[in-house]
């Protein structure tokens, strides 16, 4: 008797895990595949990014900001330039990152502050700090590496792939581990819940509103969808921001020149539009 | 009055049996009534829900996201490294971590749960460390990321540690000795529960060179609810049992000396009932109100059995003997009664709440046990079987240690007369000069004994720190970012200036658009006056024309975008570095006086940001130049892990600030200095912008609430006061006897705050509150002691032969009373809370003091105004027996 239930239960077992290996998607693969789709769709891109901050009494703050994103090509380097707007009070102030894709080394960041009149260097030490004080994480924006975490498919859906992910380690970032319901289509992840201890939900980021994006790549007509509003909200603190990305613009040709200490005093004039 | 009095006599003695059945029935109702009792020990709550200070420090809290604190302190004296050694550390590692888990899910908080607010927890590992390092490089982490491995981890820490000045003093202490884990609550309530939680955890620690103490405002208001429940419910029993010892010794009978204990218990289980049942919760004031009860409801009955006792005899008997001696002590006892609840009557008159609970349900409790005493004692007494009663009465005990030593007491007074009134006057006027001398403050942490661990907690943790009791200093835009009107005027001529460098050269576009621009402003204006929204809508407005403009228009619009954003930014007036700077010279003020510990402000934010992004080095902790230096600096402090915790100092519209002020002690006097010298320093110094200035905060509330407790209870007394006089007068029918009458009272009050302010103790809440107390107390004697003086001097005819009777049952009874009341209540003297002690002092003082003062100096004044006083006596007395005839 004992032996029939095993048998049936591995039986079931072997149903589902093939059932998962059906779309032929290991865990790693999908959450490859949802970091390009989130991160690297493109040769680079531009737009506005608008960011609203909500706190728990309801006060709202805005902060608006122009940015450029370039891929290194062959490589899963990345740049990207952040020239604020508004408030106006810092207005031009510019943040810029160099990011390697590899796992151990760093990202470079540096930081422009026209009203001190500094250039710094971030040491590289936390991503996971605010984005510009709103409830986004440095992380968020330019994305986690996926060899930090070690990833699980838990659950696959008609429409999305539920992935829980587990840092390798701990002791470096506040979550215990986060679920990602990442869309089959696209890749893009659709909501992201962050867990504390004892699976405390404390932050989520959704996306709420994608869009397909037309672009040539390499002289064809490609197709992005991109999320145009995303929100992040800490349960925590009873904080949300809603960041949405306005007059995108991928593959339009960014220098690469624009990504250097140079241009954090003196931006492209296309930026400051 | 007689009839009346009859009416009960006659009642109570023969039926008995139907005041029994009353009696019962009213215990098991009041009994019923006393289900889940609630209670209320939020001392914030002895301010009424209107108080403007109370409102504003509610909104503060709110706006700044304050919240209640906890400190646990952790001292390290025996380590060389003292905190930063890497066990303490760890440990602090380990509490904090374990702190983190102290919150419970509560649907009905804003937060979906209650306990520890994780996110505003200061500790080494819940806060961000920034800094400056070499090559023009900066860093943000944790100051402590995990447990450090080794001394030199834990050194590094330490480095890191003292590099932020923000935190000297404050987490830690300048000699590295205490290190404070600082845990925000979701509500005050919940500090005496996280209290018994870390206690918890604390004990479970490997013992190690460290001690714990936990302190702060919360907990010591949390705890005084608490232990103030749980010690009345050892203090009480202690209290009647050397009631019950006292009883004993007098009256040897423990059949009638039950009476006296089933008199006070009956008004106490009255009136708590009445006020479960009216609604009113339990508060910590009202907590007091059993042991009050207690003391007063028996007084009565003492006189009835010390004087039943000294005239019973077997052939008189029983019933013969509780007529006449609720004959003479009818009219007495109802008047002591009247008295002593209008005294707590007028608390209700006075501006705090729990005071007019407690006043008024005290004065019901007072009245709860006359009735009783009158009626039930003699139905008690009918129906004791004879037997029990053998041998009882002062005949059979005539070697009676009272009656020789009182007579010859009398003796002494009857001679010496002059003697004593004059060595009362010195001492009065002693007196009255230490009322002078009396200090007023109050102190939470000095409600416990000095052993208590929430007090050496306070000790220990002001000695090392910069203070960690709080208030907070609220500076506000007096525009309190509203646009003045003729500021819109200004606006419209600096937009035209914008274009005016070459005004001729303008095409029609440009001119379009300022007038559009001015048209659009004024109609925001119209129906938005807060520069917040009125600057985002019109900014809005240019940036959409921005982009949907022609070229020549759309350049124009851009211009007057970048005017309008940075108008806006001017009504942030705490991006003002001029502000600031104002702001920092009155911190620095405040500490140079010694008006303060410690005080953080968003100034200081500001310097260290701007300190670490320039160098690190001490001589750039100083404000930016422009404001646009200090909108990135805000900037950068918000790039952390806790991005808000910048609008605990100021709010997002940068038009308020919360200055966070600690002082060393919990003293209100201290807060009230600081109070003063904020208010003159703004005075004197004039800020760059109008500002308004005002505190909230724990600690600045418990001075709102000393202030309206201290004036409150001194009015109501005052009242009371008055109000007893003209009773007294009304009672005797002469002002002369009812001014006699008033001094026993006013001596025994003189007296006890003389003693209080000779001695330097402060004045506080508790003795305020025991103030009350004392009038309706101090004055019974006195009555007694005047009205069968005047009994007896209708029979006698002359002072000279009325005074050795009244030093016999009479004095008797007083003295009796005094010691019951007195001695009783020493047991409070031994609990750990400093209010059970005063209670037991002051009662112990008011009644030896009225006592003495009624035994010895009244009868010394009556001798002295003997003619004075029955001449005008006599008249009325005559003109009494003419109504009668004509009636």
């Amino acid at each position: 008797m004992k032996k029939e239930i095993l048998s049936i239960a591995v039986f079931i077992l072997l149903i589902f895990t093939s059932a998962s290996y059906s779309a032929g998607l290991t865990a790693d693969e999908i959450v490859k595949k949802a970091t390009h789709a989130s991160l690297y769709q493109g040769k680079d891109i531009k737009g506005k990014i608008s960011i609203e901050i909500t706190d728990s009494l309801g006060r709202k703050r805005s902060r608006v900001l122009n940015m450029m994103r370039k891929n290194v090509p062959g490589s899963d380097a990345q740049k990207y330039f952040v020239l604020f707007l508004r408030p106006a009070d810092i207005k031009k102030m510019v943040f810029m990152v160099l990011k390697h894709g590899v796992p151990e080394q760093d990202d470079d960041r540096w930081l422009y502050m026209p009203g001190l009149d500094l250039v710094k260097r971030i040491a590289a030490s936390d991503k996971r700090t605010s984005f510009a004080g709103s409830d986004f994480l440095y992380e968020d924006i330019s994305g986690r590496n996926p060899m930090e975490d070690i990833h699980t498919l838990v659950e696959t859906t008609d429409k999305y792939y539920l992935i829980k992910s587990t840092p390798l380690k701990p002791e470096r970032v506040e979550f215990e581990y986060y679920n990602a319901y990442i869309d089959k289509n696209t890749f893009i992840p659709l909501k992201i819940e962050y867990f504390k201890q004892n699976s405390r939900l404390y932050r989520t980021i959704k996306a709420e509103k994608i869009e397909n994006l037309i672009s040539v790549e390499n002289g064809m007509e490609v197709t992005y969808p991109t999320v145009i509003l995303s929100i992040a909200q800490d349960i925590e603190n009873r904080s949300t921001s809603k960041m949405k990305l306005e007059n995108i613009e991928y593959n339009s040709g960014i220098k690469d020149e624009y990504f250097s200490e140079r241009y954090l005093r003196r931006p492209p004039k296309m930026l400051l539009r | 009055m007689n009839t009346f009095k009859k009416l009960i006599m006659e009642f109570s003695i023969k039926r008995y049996r139907l005041v029994w059945l009353f009696t019962l029935i009213t215990v098991f109702v009041s009994l019923f009534l006393l289900r889940d009792i609630k209670i209320d020990t939020d001392p914030e709550n002895m301010l009424e829900q209107n108080e403007p200070a109370r409102i504003f420090h509610n909104n503060a809290k709110k706006d700044f996201q304050l919240s209640d604190t906890i400190v646990l302190g952790i001292f390290n004296e025996k380590d060389k490294n003292g905190v930063f050694s890497r066990e303490t550390l760890e440990k602090v590692f380990e509490l904090t971590e374990f702190a983190k888990g102290l919150r419970w899910e509560d649907k009905e908080s804003p937060r979906g749960y209650s306990g520890v607010i994780e996110a505003d927890i200061v500790s080494p590992s819940s806060i961000d460390h920034m800094e400056n390092k070499k090559e023009g490089t900066i860093s943000f982490e944790w100051l402590m990321k995990s447990p450090p491995k080794n001394q030199t981890e834990a050194d590094e820490i330490r480095k890191k540690a003292f590099s932020n000045q923000l935190l000297k003093g404050q987490m830690f202490s300048k000699d590295a000795k205490v290190m404070c884990i600082y845990l925000p609550l979701t509500q005050k309530l919940l500090s005496y529960r996280i209290y018994q939680e870390l206690t918890q955890k604390i004990n479970s620690f490997e013992k190690g060179s460290e001690s714990f103490h936990i302190a702060g405002l919360p907990v010591a208001e949390g705890a005084i609810g608490v232990e103030m429940f749980t010690q009345m419910n050892t203090a009480s029993p202690l209290a009647m049992a050397v009631i019950i010892l006292l009883l004993f010794l007098f009256f040897r009978k423990p059949v009638l000396i039950i009476l006296p204990l089933i008199i006070s218990t009956f008004s106490i289980l009255v009136t708590m009932a009445a006020m479960n049942a009216a609604g009113y919760p339990v508060h910590i004031l009202s907590s007091m109100l059993p042991i009050f009860l207690m003391s007063i409801s028996m007084v009565d009955c003492v006189h009835v059995l010390s004087e039943f006792f000294d005239s019973y005899t077997e052939a008189k008997g029983r019933k013969n003997t509780i007529t006449e001696v609720m004959n003479t002590l009818f009219q007495p006892m109802f008047y002591t009664s009247l008295t002593t609840a209008a005294g707590f009557l007028s608390l209700t008159l006075a501006p705090i709440p729990p005071a007019r609970v407690f006043g008024g349900f005290l004065s019901i409790g007072v009245m709860a046990a006359w009735v009783l005493t009158i009626i039930f004692v003699p139905a008690y007494i009918m129906i004791i079987p004879k037997k029990y009663l053998t041998n009882f009465g002062i005949r059979q005990n005539s070697n009676n240690f009272f009656t020789t030593n009182l007579n010859k007491l009398g003796f002494f007074i009857f001679r010496n007369s002059k003697k004593i009134i004059f060595s009362f006057i010195i001492i009065i006027a002693i007196c009255i000069w230490g009322i002078t001398e009396i200090k007023i403050n109050d102190n939470y942490a000095k409600r416990f004994s000095s052993s208590h661990p929430l007090r050496i907690a306070d000790s220990i943790l002001n000695k090392h720190l910069d203070g960690i009791y709080t208030a907070y200093l609220v500076a506000e835009d007096k525009n309190q970012g509203i646009v003045p009107d003729h500021y819109i005027q200004k606006i419209v001529s600096d937009i035209n200036a914008l274009f005016i460098d070459n005004e001729n050269s303008h095409p029609f576009s440009v001119l379009k658009a300022v007038e559009d621009a001015e048209n659009k402003i004024r109609r925001i204006y119209e129906k938005e006056k807060t520069a917040e929204v009125f600057f985002e809508e019109a900014a809005a407005y240019s940036d959409y024309k921005y982009t949907h403009s022609p070229e020549n228009e759309s350049e124009a619009w851009d211009k007057i975008n970048e005017y309008l954003e940075a108008e806006k930014e001017k009504f942030k007036v705490f991006k003002n570095p001029d502000v600031l700077q104002y702001i920092s010279d009155l911190q620095d003020y405040l500490a140079a006086n010694s008006l303060t510990g410690k005080s953080q402000s968003a100034a200081d934010i500001v310097k260290k940001i701007n300190q670490e992004l320039k160098s690190g080095k001490p001589e750039d902790f100083i404000l930016p130049k422009s404001s646009k230096g200090v909108s990135e600096c805000y900037i950068q402090y918000q790039q952390s892990h806790k991005p808000n915790d910048l609008w605990h100092y100021v709010t997002p519209d940068f038009s308020r600030t919360s200055i966070r002020v600690q002082f060393e002690t919990g003293d209100s006097m201290d807060m009230k200095k600081a109070v003063a010298a904020v208010s003159d320093y703004v005075k004197l110094n004039k800020p760059p912008v109008d500002l308004s200035f005002k505190w909230a905060g724990l600690h600045y509330i418990n001075l709102v609430l000393e202030k309206r407790l201290v004036f409150g209870f001194l009015k109501s007394f005052a009242g009371s006061f008055i109000i007893v006089f003209i009773m007294m007068t009304f009672l005797f029918r002469s002002a002369l006897w009812g001014f006699l009458c008033m001094i026993p009272l006013s001596a025994t009050l003189a007296i006890i705050y003389g003693i209080t302010g000779i001695i330097g103790k402060d004045y506080d809440l508790p003795i305020a509150v025991l103030s009350a107390l004392s009038i309706g107390m101090a004055v019974d004697f006195a009555i007694h002691f005047l009205e069968r003086s005047r009994e007896v001097y209708k029979r006698k005819g002359s002072w000279e032969t009325t005074w050795p009777e009244m030093f016999k049952e009479p004095a008797r009874a007083i003295t009796r009373n005094v010691l019951v009341i007195s001695v009783g209540f020493l047991p409070l003297l031994t609990a750990d809370l400093i209010p059970y002690k005063t209670t037991g002092l002051m009662l112990f003082s008011i009644m030896l003091f009225s006592g003495i003062v009624t035994i010895i100096l009244l009868p010394a004044l009556i001798k002295e105004m003997e003619t004075f006083l029955f001449k005008i006596k006599i008249k009325n007395k005559a003109l009494e027996f003419t109504k009668e005839c004509e009636e």
